[in-house]
């Protein structure tokens, strides 16, 4: 009786959080498709679906485990790992951020000049009677009035109009002037507003109460897809990578471009540019030493403590409390109290040692400084992983070694040090490939830096690939999206096989079946 | 006694030296934040005036919102620790318990998407985001709900390979005979392995609250808003941009963050190590 009753309340609130969870996310689909969020709202549209197919069918048991945790993982991490590669794909950089047809327009609107005398009109901004934009404009030296609206050019007779002082005219018959309160409720349509003059030029508004006379220099034919300077004469063509470029002169672009698929050129970039490629090989090699020194630092380190206390020891206690400090601590708090520290003037480095060493100005010493700091946070971890395995070593080993003859030299050697890393290579590997990707250490000690800015170098001394992608991808110059995109897969793949080489050692794979 | 002298001296005197290089940052951070300049010079190693001027502006100053700072980084680090470990431990039940078809394809992928360095689909992230907030500005890019989001999806995959490991280590003998009682997948979960698991599952929740807390670039990325910052994000502003340099606030307030992050790892040395050996790394 009680377990049918528990039965049914459970039943129940799997009904209600369903429930509530399926309104929750049909709303989110209803204002994503009002936004025009598509590729939004059918994921969230598929992620309905699968909810109720799972949990008011028995479809598939294991999706009733799954579903949630794959929502997040699609969502928030297979999404965005999607998204960058395909970006990878694209000419994707600071003035290729826009679509072609919004890159057109953009360059149609800044595609104009002053007339040559840079002629300008007094005029008032007002509507006609059935509310179109038009503007009233007076032409005080040459006693010329006309209205201009966005499609033609009415000239008007000065006799019948009331001129000021000035020689402007105020109102006309059939023009409505609008308040300046009307006028900044319009104030994005003004702004772009072209009014009609004559066949090549047209009227600008510029602060309120002047109209410039201007043309269009840069004209779009659609059929062939060019832009023509009608100035010059020079033809602009859809270069196939996200620009127009003179037909003349490749180098010669329009801005801004648009983001154009590539394909491959990105990774072949890598490859072929030497702009490029000679920091990413500088860049790669530091890269590779730093994770290998790293590693066989704090494993060194962390190995020696736990073979010195792999014993009763008097305050072994206190000893291991105090070496899994800065394990604990937050890391970004060490690292920015490190680099304070390293502080020229005033660091407390140079003052112990009573040095005046620059450390962030100079390579050698910055590179030095990241492995030490490095070393500070990570050697606890394989001091807690090394004693954790020598304790699991049998003592019967070493002891009928030693019976045998064996130094105790010999029976590290060839028994402890073997057997220990049997157990610590997967996590050396998983090591390497954490500090591969170390980004937090690097940007927050050293910033990447020393790097000549001056020669124009955005990889610095210390920049690892992931700290030096960041910076192509966001740093303070051009941001190449695309660029930043294509190094990710390739680490990504780089660090997959690594990962997948310590994997295979350890044999997790094997568990799988 | 001579003799244990002899043997164990050189071994104190190793520990010795490693506790002084690590104690000697720690001891840095204590002194600026007791110094009454405020700052990381050290003019000598023993202070000579100590004031908790520091620490006081921490709590009075109303430039300073750390109290809310730390509030926000305990509760979103918290909702992610629950939550991500609740939906997690589904999943890995299901790898570690269920038959089904695809399930190595399903691991081996999982194992994939982890190796993605997620900092550099950070951009995506941000886009996608941006997009969220056009239509759900309470969960989209800049709130604290919808970073929260991006941390569930974070700590999934580590969670769930995390949490598979343990689970691997319970023994069947309970759901089987719980089975062959006639329960279902879903009973024996609810019934059976949460129950057995919930220590198992506290831990790896720690582990995830620890990770959370310390995470720094999202954060950074998403909470402008000087009152929405994690902790992270907020000490770091101590000492750069506009407070340049305010080495005094910064270690105080470094010091009372860092308090509950060691006292949840001291207390649970044992369990954490074993987490990690299962497959975790940091720093």
């Amino acid at each position: 009786m009680e377990t049918l009753f528990k039965r049914k309340v459970t039943v129940t609130l799997k009904y209600i959080v369903v429930t509530f969870v399926a309104s929750l996310l049909l709303m989110l689909i209803m204002s994503s498709f009002a936004k025009r969020e598509y590729a939004i709202s059918i994921f969230l549209g598929f992620a309905l679906f699968a909810m109720a197919i799972t949990y008011l069918t028995n479809f598939s048991i294991p999706m009733k485990f799954f579903l949630p945790g794959m929502f997040f993982l699609i969502a928030f991490v297979v999404g965005p790992i999607l998204y960058t590669v395909a970006m990878s794909a694209f000419h994707y950089e600071t003035g290729n951020y826009i679509s072609k047809p919004e890159a057109i327009t953009q360059i149609l609107s800044t595609g104009v000049r002053p007339d040559d005398n840079q002629t300008t009109f007094d005029i008032v901004i007002g509507e006609d009677a059935s509310k179109n934009l038009e503007i009233l404009a007076s032409d005080p030296t040459n006693k010329k009035y006309f209205i201009s609206t966005l499609t033609k050019k009415i000239d008007l007779d000065p006799a019948t109009l009331k001129i000021d002082e000035n020689g402007d005219v105020a109102t006309a018959p059939g023009f409505h002037a609008l308040t300046p309160s009307e006028q900044s409720a319009l104030d994005a349509q003004l702004g772009k507003a072209r009014f009609a003059y004559s066949s090549d030029y047209f009227l600008t508004i510029e602060g309120g109460t002047l109209g410039s006379l201007k043309r269009q220099t840069l004209v779009y034919d659609q059929a062939t897809d060019t832009f023509r300077n009608v100035l010059t004469g020079t033809s602009y063509k859809d270069n196939g990578t996200g620009d127009f470029a003179n037909v003349a002169n490749k180098a010669e672009i329009l801005q801004p471009g648009w983001r154009a698929p590539i394909w491959f050129a990105n990774y072949t970039k890598l490859f072929t540019d030497p702009q490029i490629r000679k920091p990413l090989i500088r860049v790669f090699i530091w890269t590779v030493v730093f994770a290998t020194l790293t590693v066989l630092t704090q494993f060194a380190l962390g190995l020696l403590i736990a073979l010195v206390m792999n014993r009763k020891l008097f305050g072994r206690r206190i000893y291991r409390s105090i070496i899994i400090l800065p394990y604990a601590m937050p890391s970004i708090m060490s690292i920015l109290i490190w680099g304070g520290m390293f502080d020229t003037e005033f660091g407390a480095i140079n003052h112990l040692f009573g040095t005046h060493v620059h450390w962030f100005q100079s390579p050698l010493y910055a590179r030095l400084a990241v492995i030490i700091v490095n070393l500070w946070l990570g050697f606890p971890y394989f001091y807690l992983i090394c004693s954790g395995a020598l304790q699991a070593i049998p003592a019967e080993l070493s002891e009928a070694a030693a019976i045998d003859g064996a130094s105790s030299g010999q029976i590290f050697r060839k028994i402890t040090l073997p057997l220990l890393l049997q157990v610590v290579s997967p996590l050396l590997v998983a090591s390497f490939a954490f500090n591969f990707n170390n980004f937090n250490i690097i940007y927050l000690l050293t910033g990447g830096g020393p790097s000549n800015t001056l020669g124009g170098d955005v990889a610095g001394s210390t920049d690892i690939l992931i700290s030096y992608t960041y910076k192509i991808a966001f740093g303070a110059g051009t941001q190449n999206l695309g660029l930043a995109s294509a190094i990710s897969v390739v680490i990504f793949f780089i660090i997959a096989s690594i990962s997948l080489y310590g994997i295979r050692r350890s044999k997790v794979l094997d568990s799988f079946a | 006694m001579k003799r244990w002298l002899k043997e164990d001296l050189w071994r104190h005197a190793i520990a010795i030296v490693v506790c002084f290089f690590v104690l000697f940052p720690i001891y840095l951070v204590i002194l600026s934040a007791l110094s009454p300049t405020g700052s990381l010079q050290v003019t000598s190693f023993i202070p000579k005036t100590i004031s908790f001027h520091n620490f006081s502006q921490l709590f009075t100053s109303p430039k300073i919102p750390y109290l809310v700072w730390m509030k926000n980084s305990l509760v979103i680090a918290g909702v992610v620790a629950i939550l991500s470990v609740v939906i997690g431990a589904a999943s890995a039940f299901a790898f570690s318990r269920l038959r089904f078809k695809g399930k190595k394809q399903g691991l081996q992928l999982l194992l994939l998407v982890q190796m993605f360095p997620a900092i550099l689909s950070l951009s995506a992230v941000y886009v996608i985001m941006s997009r969220v907030y056009s239509f759900a500005p309470r969960i989209g890019l800049g709130t604290q709900p919808g970073l929260l989001l991006v941390y569930m999806g974070g700590a999934m995959g580590v969670n769930i390979w995390l949490l598979k490991g343990f689970v691997d280590s319970i023994p069947m003998e309970l759901d089987e005979a719980a089975k062959v009682d006639g329960a279902s997948a879903v009973q024996t979960y609810w019934l059976i392995f949460v129950p057995l698991a919930a220590p198992v599952l506290a831990v790896v929740s720690l582990l995830s609250f620890i990770g959370t807390f310390n995470e720094f670039i999202l954060a950074r990325l998403f909470l402008v808003d000087m009152h929405a910052r994690t902790i992270a994000v907020g000490l770091q502003g101590f000492i750069s941009g506009q407070y340049a340099s305010n080495w005094g606030p910064f270690a105080a307030g470094s010091i009372i963050a860092s308090i509950p992050l060691i006292a949840i790892f001291l207390s649970l040395q044992r369990y954490i190590i074993s987490g990690l050996t299962a497959g975790s790394v940091k720093g």
